[in-house]
């Protein structure tokens, strides 16, 4: 056996997470395979902060129809498996054919037939080629926009989600008045919508997003506007709706705060999230 | 169910799948999505049941590290949401939270907060990354601008420090 080494140990996590290169998962596995205990109970161990973890996701209402289809699914391929087995057992030898006979005098017919039905056959396959060549590219651009249309959807549905909530940022006394910001936060899957007018952005300075959080602010990112002082951004992950408590933009200097737990500048706009 | 008993496969899913859709939806952000990833993860779990091994966690976490997988294979894979509209037809309507379920996992969430907090905002966002966006450990180090040394203590400390969360009878 592999004797035991700390090294080992640090990849416990990601093997527990499944994040570690091939070569590193692989290296796990084979030490495992020799039965070091101080792995295994490490992996036991991270493995039930990883349950934790997984145990605080918000919980959402499945749709009453997937149990009724996985159940389905398991049954049929219960039944299949069940099936096989059975015609395994009662395999049973081939029936012999008779051997076909063809009359001599249409022998030479028959081979000009066969010739014939090659051409024709060539023709069509090139045609046949031709055409499925078209096809994969047709069907790679339906993938490409309904790819596109899912996400477009998916963005919608953050609108229109019933749990999604809309933030009204107020400017602070330190912000200038005419600022509008408004966040729209879908808490199930986390994602944001932001739309931002009349940030007329002062040179050589930057408007920064922030997610304020039971454990302090975090960076969403810099808020670029048009010349109109006008954008619409999407976040993929505003925050854990567990610990969000605020939106709130700060002017920085250009390039945003140097660390994204706090920042550097004025808050100009907060707007609390209600229960 | 490793004797092929579709009873305990319902017992098993009752109790279970809550916390699987809700876990694989936030990974995959598509209802269709998720509802292919958990037929495709029970089914699964329902011939492998046999590779199931109690020396490193209970069944619950056994089927969650599945359905994740599962979850994480999908967002990796390339035109899966074109496949999952063309099978679909169309998007259910969106998710609403579990009212009766959600007593108990916010109490749970509020303990995972509150153990995280106690390290740093860094450790249950290289958590978040790896858990639920599927990112390597390299790539996270990229995303945080950490060193890759970093990132992987921050996120076994982290792990550890949720361990405590569970208690060890629980587990086993």
């Amino acid at each position: 056996m592999t004797p035991h080494k700390d090294e080992y140990l640090e990849l416990c996590a990601g093997y527990v997470l499944g994040n570690l290169t091939e070569e590193e998962a692989r290296t796990v596995e084979a030490h495992l395979a020799e039965g070091c205990s101080a792995c295994e109970t490490e992996i036991n161990r991270l493995g039930r902060g990883a349950m934790a973890f997984a145990s605080a996701t918000p919980r959402l209402l499945e749709p009453s129809s997937l149990r009724a289809r996985v159940l389905d699914t398991v049954r049929n391929d219960g039944g299949q498996r069940d099936g096989q087995r059975e015609r395994g057992r009662e395999r049973r030898r081939p029936i012999p054919l008779p051997p076909r006979r063809i009359a001599p005098v249409l022998g030479w017919m028959g081979a000009v037939a066969a010739v014939l039905i090659a051409a024709f056959a060539l023709y069509e396959w090139r045609a046949a080629s031709r055409l499925e060549r078209d096809l994969a590219a047709a069907r790679q651009e339906v993938s490409r926009l309904n790819q596109q249309i899912q996400s477009e959807r998916e963005w919608a549905a953050v609108a229109t989600a019933p749990q999604t909530r809309t933030i009204e940022l107020k400017p602070t006394p330190a912000g200038q008045p005419q600022l509008h910001a408004r966040v729209t936060y879908d808490p199930a899957t986390r994602r944001a919508l932001v739309a931002v007018s009349d940030f007329v952005t002062p040179p050589g300075k930057d408007y920064q997003l922030w997610a304020i959080t039971k454990t302090g602010p975090m960076s969403l990112g810099l808020l670029r506007t048009d010349p109109q002082g006008r954008a619409l951004i999407r976040l993929d992950d505003a925050g854990d709706p567990f610990t969000l408590a605020a939106f709130a933009v700060s002017l920085e200097n250009a390039g945003g705060a140097p660390t994204p737990t706090a920042p550097a500048g004025p808050v100009v706009m907060v707007g609390k999230i209600g229960t | 169910m490793r004797a092929g008993d579709t009873r305990a496969l319902e017992e098993l899913y009752d109790r279970n799948n809550g916390l699987l859709y809700s876990v694989v939806l936030r990974i995959v952000r598509s209802g269709a999505d998720a509802e292919e990833v958990l037929q495709e993860s029970w089914l699964q779990i329902w011939r492998g049941a046999g590779t199931y091994n109690e020396a490193r966690g209970t069944v619950g976490a056994w089927l969650v590290t599945v359905a994740r997988s599962r979850a994480i294979d999908r967002i990796r894979s390339e035109g899966s949401r074109a496949r999952a509209e063309e099978s679909a037809g169309a998007d259910p309507p969106p998710p609403t939270e579990d009212a009766s379920a959600n007593a108990a996992h916010r109490q749970m969430s509020e303990r995972v907060s509150r153990a995280l907090e106690k390290l740093g905002p860094q450790h249950r966002q290289v958590l978040e990354l790896a858990y639920f966006g599927g990112l390597t450990q390299s790539e996270i180090s990229e995303r945080l601008n950490a060193p890759l040394g970093t990132v992987k203590s921050w996120t076994r400390q982290a792990l550890i420090r949720l361990s405590d969360l569970v208690p060890q009878e629980e587990w086993t």
